[in-house]
């Protein structure tokens, strides 16, 4: 048998408690469990890995976890699918949308609009469709209504251009009429973008608040293996 | 002794596969249960995340799981994946099919809805002349609801509604809130009744087959669990005709294996069984298999607020809790536009109201949302669809999935019936919702596509006559005789009842019948 590689062997090592774990299905191993694990003469069904010296069955490293951050506490997001005049639009509609208000972040300071340009770009044909006619519309009867782009309108003027598509719904059933339905989408995705950034956690956790958006996330689970033949 | 004959093959771990399981490891038989998913372990998978760590920000990876609608992206791992095992429908009859192949399938996510369905629905046909009867009544089933729902442990109360059959339950005695009473009262006044939702309270908050059911069948020793088996084909002895066995691949390595079996037991989950024989080409001399698919109509609802509770004057004994408004329509009386019945579910909310209720933005919407807090009332919808013979599933030729396996084709669409059905629900529950004094702020009439109750039903109905059904009254396949099919595909009519009791309930019948058979040595 030829003489293990120094690289393998240290894989052996890490790989040993992690299969071990795995069999145990993540609870403490008692003295019968591990009595399994190692013995190739475990019941019939079980899963059996070859025997192991009492050094290496009895090794337990546990990974120290390491802080770690979201690329958005570093970084910001560059855009690439809205157009300039587009992405100006969407930044106008956040801020209207989502205003910054009592310690918590707006549309803008969550990043919202150039995480959009991200969602909306990776997202299939209908939805890229319509943020793109509806951010196109909204700038265009901007400029018929009061002779400017819609991210230079005021308050008062951009009420006049949303207020007429906004719609009460319910469920996931919202306007079915494309341009009311851009416009009450993306009211929704805008705060929820907005509500679900690290800029909004920090400012709840500030505050003393429970962060919205909180939930148990599952692992991919037991995913299926590459096949390279 | 890989090739040693097993007892019985079941096929599917979720409620149908564990209760099979457990009455027939419990009377000594041994089985070989495959699931085409693997075992989840509750500690290793899941973790607590805010939604900014994700890499949609919670707000879904585009195109993941379109078809799945409960999906997030916190949970978007649970669900089967659609372009591993794809399905298809025509372009204008979107179909949701959601489906989850960890070991224990769908009982891991269910929402513990826990009804018997009554002579309503077992008896249909001679109701109101719609629909076919089930071969079995209630008084048939009745033992079996009673034990089902004592191992669930249901929670509910006695109400004495022949369409809402009382049970063997825990009492719920807790008090109804004030909206609760107000809707009560409003609602008795137009003679529709509210009871207390009746609810699995199971272990440990699951109520799973992998905490209820299987442990037992473990405990006997007469279990063997085998995850990642993906079943291709029932295999056929030639000689007698009987089924013998399945042919299926290991998930991970793509390795085809064969197991033998004295009977086989399908519990996949209705399509994936339904889809399973017609790929085994088996148990269709009738040619109903694949027909009658039906499931329940969700999505149109109606959302309210009650004013007392507005402007932090929300409290406990005036909001919160729940109930369910059962069947009301067609029972003695008959409506004029439809056959057949639906249910409301209805509740009140102490935290806070969806923004999408609420034609507002900015500063002037979040005043409104400090104002409704915790005095939201949603009426919700569970509305049944008829089986007909043409919402069927076919396989799809021209696609395979992952491994090989050639996809189901699913062709079915609601008619005029659910339409009306759907408007009288929505139109009833505001009417009650004002009548109570509460403010109506949205009503959706609009249903979510068919599959999206996760209640698929029928596709290999049982039945008397082996001509019209593919089943008999025991989920034996008038075919094979060894080859039982004890999932929710076995339905008649489904009513608007969550079927898991029902479905639990005849897969317990059809073992214990089965069990009888075997050691009598007729199968």
């Amino acid at each position: 048998m030829a003489r293990m590689k120094r690289r393998d062997f240290v894989k052996a090592l890490v790989a040993v408690p992690a299969a071990a774990r795995a069999m145990l299905g993540g609870r403490v191993a008692t003295a019968e469990s591990a009595a399994a694990v190692s013995s190739p003469t475990a019941a019939a069904g079980t899963v059996v890995v070859p025997s192991m010296s009492k050094a290496v069955a009895n090794f337990d490293y546990r990974t120290q976890m390491l802080a770690a951050s979201v690329p958005d506490t570093v970084a910001a997001t560059q855009g690439h699918f809205f157009n300039a005049q587009q992405m100006a639009t969407l930044r106008r509609l956040g801020d209207l949308f989502q205003p910054a208000a009592n310690g918590y972040p707006g549309a803008t300071q969550a990043g919202t609009p150039e995480f959009l340009d991200f969602l909306i770009g990776a997202s299939p044909a209908e939805r890229k469709t319509l943020y793109l006619a509806g951010l196109d519309r909204l700038n265009t009867e901007a400029h018929k209504e009061f002779g400017k782009p819609f991210a230079e309108v005021n308050a008062e003027e951009a009420d006049k251009l949303i207020r007429p598509w906004l719609r009460a719904w319910m469920n996931d059933h919202p306007p079915t009429e494309p341009y009311a339905r851009f416009m009450n989408l993306a009211h929704a995705e805008i705060r929820t973008a907005t509500m679900n950034s690290e800029a909004w956690s920090v400012a709840a956790t500030s505050s003393g608040e429970r962060a919205p958006g909180i939930g148990q996330y599952w692992s991919p689970i037991d995913p299926d293996i590459q096949i390279y033949v | 002794m890989p090739q040693e004959k097993v007892d019985v093959l079941v096929i599917g771990s979720g409620h149908s596969g564990g209760m099979a399981a457990k009455i027939l490891t419990e009377k000594g038989i041994r089985c070989v249960m495959l699931n085409a998913g693997p075992i989840v372990d509750y500690q290793k998978d899941r973790e607590t995340k805010a939604a900014y760590e994700l890499p949609y920000r919670g707000m879904n990876m585009p195109g993941r799981v379109p078809h799945v609608w409960q999906a997030n992206e916190f949970n978007a791992n649970v669900w089967v994946d659609e372009k591993e095992v794809p399905y298809t429908y025509p372009q204008d009859k979107t179909y949701n099919w959601v489906r989850v192949r960890l070991f224990g399938g769908r009982s891991l996510f269910w929402a513990c809805q826990s009804y018997r369905l009554s002579d309503y629905e077992f008896k249909a046909r001679d109701h109101e002349g719609a629909g076919d009867n089930w071969p079995i009544s209630l008084a048939d089933l009745a033992p079996y609801y009673s034990r089902v729902e004592q191992i669930f442990r249901v929670r509910g109360q006695v109400n004495g509604l022949p369409q809402m059959p009382d049970g063997n339950f825990i009492l719920d005695d807790s008090p109804w809130s004030g909206a609760m009473q107000r809707f009560a009262a409003a609602g008795k006044k137009v003679g529709v009744p509210l009871c207390k939702a009746r609810v699995s309270v199971g272990k440990d908050g699951l109520a799973s087959s992998i905490n209820l059911l299987l442990p037992d069948a473990m405990a006997t020793g007469k279990l063997t669990t085998v995850p990642n088996a993906v079943v291709r084909q029932i295999t056929v002895d030639k000689n007698t005709g009987l089924a013998n066995g399945a042919l299926f691949v290991d998930r991970h390595s793509r390795r085809e294996m064969e197991v033998k079996a004295r009977v086989v037991v399908l519990a996949a989950g209705c399509l994936e069984s339904t889809r399973l024989l017609l790929n085994s080409g088996l148990a269709n001399s009738s040619g109903v298999l694949g027909h009658y698919l039906q499931d329940q109509v969700y999505g149109p609802g109606v959302s309210c607020s009650v004013p007392e509770a507005r402007d932090g004057k929300s409290n406990s004994r005036l909001m919160g809790g729940g109930g369910i408004v059962p069947r009301f329509r067609n029972l003695d009386t008959k409506a004029k536009n439809f056959v057949g019945g639906y249910a409301l579910t209805v509740g009140g909310g102490t935290g806070g109201m969806d923004p999408k209720n609420f034609a507002e933005y900015g500063p002037e919407l979040q005043k409104k949302l400090d104002s409704y807090y915790g005095s939201g009332f949603g009426i919700g919808l569970m509305a049944a669809v008829l089986g007909r013979y043409e919402n069927h599933v076919s396989i799809d030729k021209t696609k395979v999935d992952a491994w090989g396996i050639p996809v189901l084709h699913i062709d079915t669409k609601y008619t005029d019936n659910e339409t009306n059905m759907v408007r009288d629900a929505v139109d009833t529950g505001a009417e009650i919702a004002e009548a109570a004094g509460f403010e109506v702020l949205v009503k959706n009439y609009e249903p979510n596509p068919p599959g999206y109750s996760i209640h698929e039903l029928g596709s290999c109905r049982m039945g008397d006559n082996k001509k019209t059904s593919v089943l008999n009254k025991w989920n034996q396949s008038h075919d094979i005789k060894n080859l039982f099919v004890v999932d929710a595909s076995s339905f008649v009519n489904g009513g608007w009842q969550n079927p898991t009791m029902t479905i639990a309930s005849l897969s317990m019948r059809a073992s214990e019948y089965m069990a009888e058979q075997m050691r009598q040595g007729n199968i």
